[in-house]
């Protein structure tokens, strides 16, 4: 527990790189090399630039999952979050572009109210923070119904351009992404209040007793959360150009995903963004590389969980452990040949 | 004087006849206006009852009223019930079983879920209610667990597909087809359907793609992801057959951004692709549309079918909806793609119920 945010760290550079960075980033570029051999069609320029953009939401929505799993939470109303978002700014809308500006305030304003109310259950109430989420999903799923109707409705021309388009050859949600992992670094890394979120994150007893105000930044995790889902939600609705009410299931199990294979702790502790984000990347080229292999779906549903299971094995096993029970066990097998050399010597 | 009378009561007569006339004829483009009992409307008053496994999207909405409309045709039913399952087997089996308790004597079923929902179906049937199930399977057998089942024809759908792709590619074509969950029945039917006319792919029609469909979950962000990895993969795709039109559209501009055309597109009519078509034929040298209707009409025939027995009225011949061809862009037969800007993009042209009427349902 005492370890579990200095064992991450690897030390004598100025930039430290974390342990979580260099795997995800490690595998990824093997990913990639192998896409390049094994299925060129998955790295061809029309096939990034369909899969960027996936990638660019799921790492937003993975910057808002790391915040709350920092604090030892964890949020399950990712999903509905994300659907009301892409909800409101389609049906409020319906087309209309002047329309957006509100639409899109009114989303982030929902956002703050469920982060709010997130935050007071789990940060002042104690609640456990699955039950309190799952059920504020249920409740943002209602919302979804009673704005939709189940009905979809087209995004307007104005966020499906600013979403989109392509500015230097590459799409703009991937720009969306970089801003908000850079945000979240700043904040992180550069302000009082960050530093303070991450050191309740690592501990929040040691935090208490040092006069932080633990439960308030543990409340705003969600907030936080809340609002990078919500931009997810948004980008998620320009790029499918007519969301349905359920656009943020396929993100639920994905968004915690990326955060674990990014390395940062399920117990809490040091968040780590860029990995996270290289983790949002490496899962959506996995998607892609699978389906470009043409394999059928079951196999490719099993890659994908296969990869997820390595990637928590990666962080979670106790490899000093296992490397103790390893070097133990040449010296069994060395005995054994001798024994059996014996013999024929 | 009397001859002038008589002209004049000759004269009215044949006006009546030709209102009549035309009344019968208006009514079957829009029965709405017809003011004749049609024949599958017997003497008998009953209580009938509607229920829906999951009602909560614009499809439903319209399959619903629709149903509602082909019911108040007929005199005979003095009351409808409907009840809405929203996705909960439990709470749409415990709808069937009120439906009973309160005495209808006719009930069409929408059996979302499938074989979880037979043994109800059974209890309502031998309680004598006439049970009539349409579109999804319920798995059992007409005459002991249900009245009648009402399938969907998806096999004539695959069929309408191939029969237009053998016409516009005579000399072969790579053709993708995209449809719902893995080995979902519809998908496999409407492949029956196609291979009967192009063959098994090992002719001049080739099926590429994963076998023996696309598995998209309908979902149109998985949607986009197939169809992305299918244009790099596939350098020549001419045809691409999908049972769900409308949630093609966010994916097709994948093809515009790896700079091909939009091939040609079999599939269902939606008012959003039929839109999206009129706005890119131009700048897509290869784009071509033909759609099946998706289908809301299906419940009248279910509706006709269980009135008919319950009321003793004409048990219609048809057992099975057969979606006709709706638009094919390069004929303009039986119609030229649709596209009405003045109403919801996610309505369906091919309903008997106008887009209007559709549009007026949506915004309640």
């Amino acid at each position: 527990m005492a370890d579990r945010s200095a064992a991450t760290l690897s030390k004598g550079s100025r930039f430290q790189v974390s342990k979580g960075l260099l795997t995800v980033l490690v595998s990824t570029v093997v990913l990639f090399a192998l896409s390049a051999v094994l299925a060129p069609t998955s790295v061809a320029p029309g096939t990034l630039s369909g899969m960027l953009p996936f990638a660019g939401i799921l790492a937003i929505v993975g910057l808002g999952q790391m915040l709350v799993i920092q604090q030892a939470g964890i949020d399950l109303s990712v999903a509905g979050s994300m659907s009301l978002a892409a909800v409101i700014v389609t049906v409020y809308p319906t087309g209309d572009n002047t329309k957006l500006v509100p639409a899109l305030l009114m989303s982030f304003g929902v956002a703050l109210l469920i982060g709010g109310l997130n935050g007071v259950l789990i940060g002042f109430l104690k609640l456990n923070p699955i039950i309190a989420t799952l059920g504020t999903n249920s409740l943002l799923y209602g919302l979804v119904m009673a704005i939709s109707q189940g009905i979809p409705r087209q995004t307007t021309k104005a966020l499906q351009g600013i979403v989109t388009n392509n500015t230097l050859g590459i799409p703009n949600a991937v720009y969306f992404a970089a801003a908000t992992l850079l945000v979240v670094i700043f904040f992180l890394r550069k302000t009082v209040a960050g530093r303070r979120f991450e050191s309740i994150g690592a501990s929040s007893a040691v935090a208490s007793i040092s006069g932080l105000r633990v439960r308030t930044h543990l409340a705003l995790a969600y907030v936080w959360g809340q609002l990078l889902y919500t931009l997810a939600g948004v980008i998620i609705a320009g790029v499918i150009s007519s969301p349905n009410g359920s656009m943020g299931d396929a993100y639920l199990l994905p968004s915690v995903a990326v955060v674990v294979l990014g390395g940062t702790s399920l117990l809490g502790g040091r968040g780590l963004p860029t990995a996270t984000v290289v983790a949002a990347v490496f899962l959506s080229q996995l998607d892609q590389f699978v389906l470009a292999l043409g394999v059928n779906f079951a196999v490719r549903t099993l890659v994908q969980a296969a990869a997820l299971a390595i990637g928590v094995a990666i962080y979670t096993v106790d490899w000093s452990r296992v490397r103790s029970i390893l070097t133990k066990l040449p010296s069994a097998n060395g005995r054994g040949q001798n024994q059996a050399s014996l013999p024929s010597a | 004087m009397i001859r002038r009378r008589k002209i004049a009561a000759a004269l009215s007569a044949a006006a009546v006849a030709s209102m009549l006339l035309t009344g019968v004829a208006a009514g079957v483009a829009s029965p709405a206006t017809a003011a004749t009992v049609p024949s599958w409307c017997g003497p008998k008053k009953i209580t009938m009852g509607l229920t829906d496994g999951f009602g909560g999207n614009n499809w439903r909405l319209v399959t619903t009223a629709s149903a509602r409309n082909e019911v108040s045709k007929c005199p005979s039913v003095t009351k409808l019930l409907y009840a809405d399952g929203q996705g909960n087997t439990t709470k749409a089996i415990s709808d069937i079983k009120g439906m009973v308790a309160k005495g209808v004597k006719a009930l069409v079923v929408f059996p979302d879920a499938g074989k979880a929902i037979l043994p109800t179906l059974r209890a309502a049937y031998k309680a004598g209610v006439v049970t009539v199930p349409y579109r999804v399977d319920p798995s059992g057998v007409n005459g002991k667990d249900y009245t009648i089942f009402i399938p969907g024809d998806f096999v004539t759908d695959g069929k309408n597909w191939g029969t237009w792709t053998k016409k516009n590619f005579p000399n072969g074509a790579n053709i993708l087809f995209l449809s719902g969950p893995a080995g979902n029945s519809q998908g496999l039917d409407e492949r029956k359907g196609f291979e009967s006319v192009l063959g098994n792919g090992s002719g001049a029609y080739k099926y590429i793609g994963e076998q023996p469909f696309e598995v998209t979950n309908w979902d149109p962000a998985l949607t986009q992801k197939v169809l992305t990895a299918a244009i790099a993969k596939y350098p020549k795709i001419d045809v691409i057959f999908s049972d769900f039109g409308p949630v093609m559209v966010s994916s097709l501009g994948e093809f515009t951004k790896s700079g091909r055309s939009i091939p040609a597109l079999a599939t269902s009519d939606g008012n959003i692709l039929g839109c999206f078509y009129q706005d890119n034929v131009k700048a897509n040298k290869d784009f071509k549309l033909m759609t099946v209707a998706t289908g809301n009409d299906h419940v009248r025939l279910a509706v006709q079918q269980a009135v008919a027995r319950a009321t003793g009225g004409k048990v219609p011949a048809a057992t099975a909806f057969k979606a006709p061809v709706f638009e094919d862009s390069t004929t303009g037969k039986p119609h030229p793609v649709q596209c009405n800007r003045s109403i919801n993009d996610w309505t369906f042209l091919s309903a008997q119920m106008s887009g209007a009427d559709q549009e007026a349902l949506l915004k309640k």
